[in-house]
């Protein structure tokens, strides 16, 4: 255990932020991050996602609780603990009159990266991010995807350990976008990311890893597949093919079955939901059983709201509908 | 690994390399692991990139450039005045009255500017541009002391190279004024009003860092300078306050000073500028930005 604390890349104790007293952005958040951790950071608008990450780059101070980065407590004067941090805010922006060159020329610096390490390493980000052939233009007349790719080279140009992008594929258009997680995908191999996103098919895309925070509480961390466990199952749709009479009998004879709890045709299409105390596996033997029993064929079948997105809806809707009793945690209440 | 260095790969290809149009357009893998060299980081080179970026950007901002022009157009039309008057009423002027008025007025108008110009440098850049900036390597401390000295070096230099520029033009145009400028007096009123302004900037500075809006800012000080100089007019004569201060240029050009008078106007008002930053420090280390 005193290993694990130790690697742990970052560490929040009871983290609140309230501001003068008026607004409390985040409510005691403990979270761990281990290396290799490809946290998505998910949450309504409001919810305190920038707040918190704000709060582990030391730009904000915590009301209460703390922060520790790489074992070291965070605060605004620890420049040695960011140096081993890239971040990228939502929707960058970049000081007036600079061309990509001058810029993470400008960054580098901030660094403290001596001129034989960062011009060639800028040189080469500007490369990777493929804007050579506008690396001499003023940065104010870059479309947001330059400006995107120029905020993940500043992010990279002191090769973090920790990568902090909030919204990174906010605004960009579809190629961009899936460039930014391919981009993503590489790097997670080998640094820890903590990414905030509204997009959940992002997070499904990229992370093992979920934080869920709704109006400054957060109300779930622990690995994708836990955030996906929780979501209801048994619920199948199934597209099929053949005559309408022999479907439309199917169906009722479906409906005759104990455990099928919902069955609705609609237009070829069979919704279908099953009871939780016999095996599904059974269940879904009986229903392609009665559907051979009446010549009908099945073009696909899917699961429904077995996705991140179910799952995140279901969290919030859960802990709205909870009231007062959110003074406990889920499980304690339970 | 000691403290202050990490290890950085050498080799230029960045792992994670944007692909495009859907193919990844990574670099070939090396085969040979790459080369690992011991990276010294320059401790205060977030500083002094903080100061040139500030110089440079400040210098070509459109106040700082009205603030010249302002003051360029006041004095040209000052002085053509004065010597219309000197050459068609035949009204023979000192130089010493006539730079110290100068001067006089061109400090009271740049107060003014200098307020906006110091009390912006770090308002202005709360929220995003600030995230891009202090989320990399740079301490509160360094991004503080590096805005503040940058406002200070470039007002100061700037009204020294003004003010020098109005005593010589004035000692030119008016020489057949009743006593000559000294050099030495010259020295002291330019360095002495620079210091003034200068110390104006880091005050200025420092309220726009502790400040939560940079409006609210700019109007206290303009309140907090030109108010309180309007108070202390009432003050006993024996006070040594701004308006009396200024009056006594024409003396100080003249030579007719106290070398030890100036040399504690100058040390209060460093102390005041250095107890102003510490002030600064402490506050914007404690802010959120």
């Amino acid at each position: 255990m005193a290993d694990d604390e130790n690697n742990w890349i970052v560490e929040t104790q009871h983290l609140t932020k309230i501001y003068r007293n008026r607004q409390i952005a985040l409510n005691d958040v403990t979270l761990t991050l281990e290396p290799g951790c490809v946290l998505g950071l998910l949450g309504p608008n409001g919810a305190g996602k920038t707040t918190l990450l704000r709060l582990i780059l030391g730009l904000h101070r915590p009301t209460a609780g703390y922060v520790r980065v790489f074992g070291r407590l965070m605060t605004p004067n620890a420049a040695d603990i960011r140096r081993r941090i890239g971040y990228i805010p939502t929707n960058p922006q970049f000081p007036r009159g600079m061309t990509p060159i001058s810029y993470l020329d400008y960054i580098g610096r901030l660094f403290g990266l001596p001129r034989d390490v960062r011009k060639p390493k800028l040189a080469t980000l500007i490369r990777a991010v493929d804007l050579l052939p506008h690396s001499g233009d003023p940065i104010a007349h870059f479309t947001p995807g330059m400006t995107a790719r120029l905020a993940v080279a500043a992010s990279l140009i002191n090769e973090p350990d920790l990568l902090i992008w909030d919204e990174p594929t906010h605004g960009l258009d579809i190629e961009a976008r899936r460039s930014m997680l391919e981009l993503i995908k590489q790097l997670a191999s080998e640094k820890t990311l903590i990414l905030s996103s509204h997009n959940l098919s992002d997070v499904d895309e990229v992370c093992n890893h979920a934080c869920v925070l709704n109006k400054g509480q957060m109300i779930f961390h622990g690995t994708l597949q836990d955030l996906k466990g929780r979501i209801r199952r048994n619920h199948y749709e199934l597209d099929v093919d053949g005559d309408h009479k022999a479907i439309s009998k199917a169906v009722s004879v479906l409906r005759g079955l104990k455990d099928f709890t919902h069955v609705v045709l609609r237009h070829r299409r069979l919704d279908v939901k099953l009871g939780e105390e016999t095996p599904n596996t059974v269940l879904l033997a009986q229903l392609f059983q009665v559907l051979h029993d009446h010549k009908i064929t099945v073009i696909s079948v899917r699961t429904v709201g077995m996705q991140t997105e179910q799952a995140y809806l279901d969290l919030v809707e859960r802990e709205e509908s909870r009231g007062f009793v959110r003074l406990y945690p889920a499980s304690e209440a339970a | 690994m000691q403290k202050g260095q990490k290890s950085m790969s050498t080799n230029s290809g960045m792992r994670g390399e944007w692909p495009r149009n859907g193919h990844n357009r990574r670099a070939a893998e090396m085969t040979d692991p790459p080369a690992m060299v011991r990276v010294r980081f320059h401790r205060f080179l977030p500083y002094w990139a903080v100061l040139q970026t500030d110089l440079r950007q400040t210098s070509q901002g459109w106040l700082f450039v009205l603030w010249i022009g302002l003051m360029l157009v006041g004095i040209c039309g000052f002085y053509l005045y004065r010597v219309g008057l000197q050459q068609e009423a035949g009204l023979v002027q000192s130089a010493a009255v006539l730079c110290a008025e100068a001067l006089r007025a061109t400090f009271l108008g740049s107060l003014a500017v200098v307020v906006i110009l110091s009390v912006a440098a770090i308002g202005t850049e709360r929220g995003t541009v600030a995230d891009a900036i202090l989320s990399r390597g740079i301490s509160r401390h360094q991004y503080f002391l590096a805005r503040q000295h940058a406002r200070m070096i470039l007002v100061g230099v700037v009204f020294a190279l003004v003010s020098t520029g109005i005593i010589a033009v004035g000692s030119l145009l008016f020489r057949g004024g009743e006593a000559d400028i000294s050099f030495r007096g010259a020295a002291v009123v330019i360095a002495l009003l620079s210091l003034l302004l200068a110390v104006v900037a880091a005050v200025g500075v420092v309220l726009g860092a502790i400040t939560n809006s940079t409006i609210l800012g700019i109007a206290l000080y303009w309140l907090l300078l030109y108010g309180g100089g309007l108070l202390l007019m009432l003050a006993p004569e024996t006070w040594p306050t701004p308006e009396r201060e200024l009056s006594r240029l024409r003396y100080v050009l003249q030579g007719y000073y106290s070398s030890a008078y100036y040399g504690r106007i100058a040390l209060t008002a460093a102390a005041v500028a250095c107890a102003a930053t510490v002030w600064g420090l402490i506050g914007f280390s404690r802010k959120d930005v």
